[in-house]
């Protein structure tokens, strides 16, 4: 396939891509320092623009375009009804200094979708303001240090993390000052509560959880592990980042969890990746609620909606109230879905990701073979062939899929994880796993197909660690 | 079945003394004041032997006459000792090389001896693939895959192998240079390969040499963390551990530290440069708040006991268990199923053990809970 030329290399000078109306109003000069010879920008046609960025978009991957079992991110499909109400005027043109009188109806939304979240997690209080899972992470962890420093323990400075947790988990310890203490998981991939109860002690803040694991496996002790921490003076932190597989089946504060986040892409269906906006809403209980990120909602007797600091507040984490966009998204998911709609969505999360374990787990090894919930983790070995999770990955580019994340969690070796979520259909789902068993059979017979897949993508596989080692960034007008 | 025990008397003897191996080196080791700590160990070894045997009149003990075998035996309770060789007056390797030759001769199925890594090596020249070899651990350091990782636990791979329920597995035996050791540096070879029971809770596998330079960054990363804490602490005594993890971190904090020496820290100076006990214990005297940080042997997880014997049990009483600082790469420790202490002492090693699990430190503000071996 040959390459798509840039629009600096289709750009023919003089060519009009605009036609504007003859003036009629005197001219006036520019400033003389606006004024430049070349504007350095290319000159085309609207129909050359338009086909350019077309065939761009047709060489990207979406869930929009298919499969998309990337597990741990969560690649739902984003429903386009939720976009439309994002887009709304009253929402979309809102401005964020607007008077609280003005803004009623966007309060109202912001404060619905607080109720919500609260009661799907379990939880007395709620912020919207953190603007990603990992700043979720931080504003919890930041609260945990003030709730310790306010009873008088400032020196707790120690928080346990399961080897099996996201990346961000330590990084958000270290950042809010903690010392990150990782913990090993047990042979059933939960949590080892003997090393739990071995770091108990009173330099403990208290754990990052991540329920149901990163290895798609339900914490089975989560509760005698947050008695512990408890009985040790710490918390318990929940990383909401897999919520997908127990809203309306189970409450993280009812088993335990003091604070936790969501991820309202991953849990309610908001866009996610390409770097945009994120939402990482962060619910604390009743003990913890007053240190809450200000300011929150809160209703009036009346019916009138204000914003209120909590009364032990460590302060915003991010300007005005978070990326609001997505929480028109968010809440327009949650209710359009209502409660049993949830809870399906969950269990069918958990349906799917136990349909492809059970159909591929004789041939790529499950290590921690249990009923799984939204994901599960196999090795990228089919039946014990020197193919790695990086040659099945980029073989399944060529039977149109995207690839599972691989080499995480970093517990399993080769891994790769699987998370179908509650959105695709048993066609998908048997396509996939058609295409993945042949791959295994690829693997034993014809092993090069793998080694040197993809083949049907515009660009063949990348030297990965030659891009890394000699990192090259060019602006236009860079020379070669 | 017949069992050939010989035991190097002077194995050991340079640990305590700083001197890093005893070859060729056993007078200035007593010159300075060590005294054997192989017999000791061997007796341990054999009276746990002994006492977990239903019948332990069946072995018929192949062995040296006096301190290379014959009295370790007896004191331990064995009476059905053969000397198949007339120990020198002045035991030396020819003796250990001629012992083992006399046990094969005498149809030994095991041979099982009581030193460090040049003992083994002394003993796998003699028996190859063909005899197994099993070492009761006593040297200053054991590197080969060889060794039980105590006494009691060798006594309990030879109870489990008498009684067929071990497979022998073919290990590395390595080979330390002592000379360029001593100089600072860790130059090691594999010297032959052997067979051993293995079962492995209890054999220790030959340390795995950790590829240090593609780990700068984390040792940077935690030559921060450990600057920060040493800097909150200018009146404690930081007694700094051999090894290279170790020593890397120390030049990053700026400190010329040896590579295989303990070397003393107080107030961001190093006050102390690879010193023995007695300097260690002296220096404790005077700063009774001390920390000690060291790092384990990458594989096999020893923290104590291997190859930094001059911290004492006693120096590491005064230290306190609670404040060992224990740091490893990420990289090192993956391979390291579980840290270890053989200190020579077994309620300091077991009240180590009884701790479950130790966190190490593996970069900035981060450490890994480890399991004990107990």
């Amino acid at each position: 396939m040959t390459d798509i030329p840039t629009l600096y290399e289709l750009s023919v000078p003089g060519r009009p891509g605009t036609s504007l109306p003859d003036c009629d109003v005197p001219p006036a000069p520019l400033p003389d320092d606006l004024v430049r010879a070349d504007n350095g920008l290319p000159e085309l046609s609207e129909p050359e623009v338009v086909r350019h960025y077309l065939h761009l978009s047709q060489r990207n991957y979406g869930v929009d375009g298919g499969f998309y079992p990337l597990g741990s991110c969560t690649m739902k499909y984003n429903p386009k009804i939720n976009e439309r109400l994002a887009r709304l005027p009253g929402f979309a043109g809102l401005h964020p200094l607007q008077d609280e009188a003005s803004a009623q109806g966007a309060l109202e939304l912001m404060h619905r979708l607080q109720e919500a979240l609260k009661r799907i997690g379990g939880f007395a209080g709620m912020t919207l303001q953190p603007a990603a899972g990992a700043q979720g992470e931080l504003t919890a962890l930041l609260m945990i240090r003030a709730w310790h420093a306010n009873r008088g323990e400032p020196g707790r400075d120690v928080i346990l993390i399961p080897d099996s947790a996201h990346g961000t988990n330590p990084a958000s310890a270290t950042m809010a000052g903690f010392v990150a203490v990782e913990v090993p998981s047990d042979g059933r991939g939960n949590v080892d509560i003997e090393a739990v109860s071995a770091a108990c002690d009173d330099r403990l803040a208290g754990i990052m959880l991540t329920n149901p694991t990163t290895l798609g496996l339900f914490e089975e002790r989560i509760d005698e592990v947050a008695a512990l921490v408890h009985a040790a003076g710490g918390l318990v932190y929940g990383d909401g980042a897999n919520m997908n597989a127990l809203t309306g089946i189970a409450r993280p504060g009812d088993l335990g969890v003091d604070l936790m986040h969501f991820n309202l892409h991953k849990t309610f269906a908001t866009p996610h990746g390409g770097g945009g906006p994120g939402s990482g809403p962060v619910g604390a209980s009743a003990a913890l609620a007053p240190y809450l990120p200000g300011p929150v909602v809160e209703m009036d007797g009346d019916g009138r909606y204000r914003l209120e600091t909590p009364a032990r507040s460590i302060g915003r984490m991010c300007a005005f109230h978070g990326n609001f966009g997505m929480l028109v998204r968010a809440y327009a998911s949650i209710a359009g879905h209502g409660d049993s709609g949830l809870k399906a969505n969950a269990m069918a999360a958990v349906l799917n990701a136990n349909y492809l374990r059970v159909k591929l787990r004789d041939r790529y090894p499950v290590p921690f073979d249990r009923t799984c919930m939204h994901e599960f983790v196999c090795e990228g070995r089919p039946d014990g062939t020197r193919a790695r999770a990086l040659d099945v990955s980029k073989r399944l580019m060529d039977y149109g899929f995207h690839p599972p994340t691989n080499y995480f969690p970093l517990i399993v070796p080769e891994a790769l994880m699987i998370e179908p979520t509650e959105t695709e259909t048993l066609a998908t789902l048997d396509a996939f796993v058609a295409a993945m068993l042949a791959i295994a059979d690829e693997a034993r017979d014809r092993p090069d197909l793998l080694h040197d897949a993809p083949h049907t993508t515009p660009v063949r596989r990348l030297d990965e660690v030659r891009a890394a080692r000699e990192l090259r960034v060019a602006e236009p007008g860079d020379p070669e | 079945m017949r069992i050939g025990f010989l035991i190097n008397p002077i194995a050991g003897m340079g640990g305590r003394v700083g001197l890093k191996g005893t070859d060729g080196l056993a007078d200035e080791a007593a010159r300075l004041g060590a005294v054997p700590v192989a017999p000791g160990r061997a007796v341990e070894a054999l009276r746990h032997l002994r006492d977990s045997l239903d019948d332990p009149a069946a072995i018929e003990w192949l062995t040296c006459a006096g301190t290379m075998g014959a009295d370790v035996l007896r004191a331990a309770g064995f009476d059905a000792v053969r000397v198949v060789h007339a120990t020198a007056a002045i035991p030396s390797r020819d003796d250990t090389v001629a012992a083992v030759e006399a046990f094969v001769a005498a149809g030994a199925g095991l041979v099982l001896f009581c030193g460090g890594d040049g003992t083994a090596r002394d003993v796998a020249s003699v028996v190859g693939e063909a005899t197994p070899m099993l070492g009761i651990p006593a040297g200053v350091k054991m590197f080969s895959g060889v060794f039980g990782v105590t006494p009691a636990g060798t006594a309990e791979v030879v109870r489990d192998w008498l009684a067929g329920t071990l497979p022998l597995a073919t290990v590395d035996v390595l080979d330390l240079d002592e000379e360029r050791y001593r100089a600072g540096e860790l130059a090691m070879r594999l010297s032959c390969r052997a067979r051993t029971p293995f079962e492995p809770t209890r054999t220790q596998t030959a340390k795995a040499l950790v590829v240090e330079s593609s780990d700068a960054e984390v040792k940077a990363a935690i030559a921060d963390y450990l600057g920060e804490e040493i800097a909150a602490r200018p009146d404690t005594l930081f007694l700094l551990g051999p090894g290279s993890t170790v020593q890397a971190v120390a030049e990053a904090l700026g400190l010329d530290k040896t590579l295989l020496g303990v070397d003393a820290l107080l107030a961001g100076r190093l006050i102390g440069r690879d010193l023995d006990e007695s300097a260690i214990l002296a220096l404790l005297a005077r700063n009774p708040d001390a920390r000690l940080i060291v790092s384990p042997i990458g594989a096999q997880g020893f923290v104590l006991g291997r190859g930094n014997l001059q911290i004492s049990p006693e120096a590491i009483r005064r230290i306190g268990t609670g404040n060992i600082v224990v740091v490893a790469t990420p990289a090192k420790l993956k391979r390291t199923a579980a840290l270890r202490f053989d200190t020579g002492d077994a309620a300091l090693d077991a009240e180590l053990a009884g701790r479950g699990y130790l966190p190490v430190i593996v970069g900035y503000r981060r450490h890994r809970l480890t399991p004990v071996a107990g």
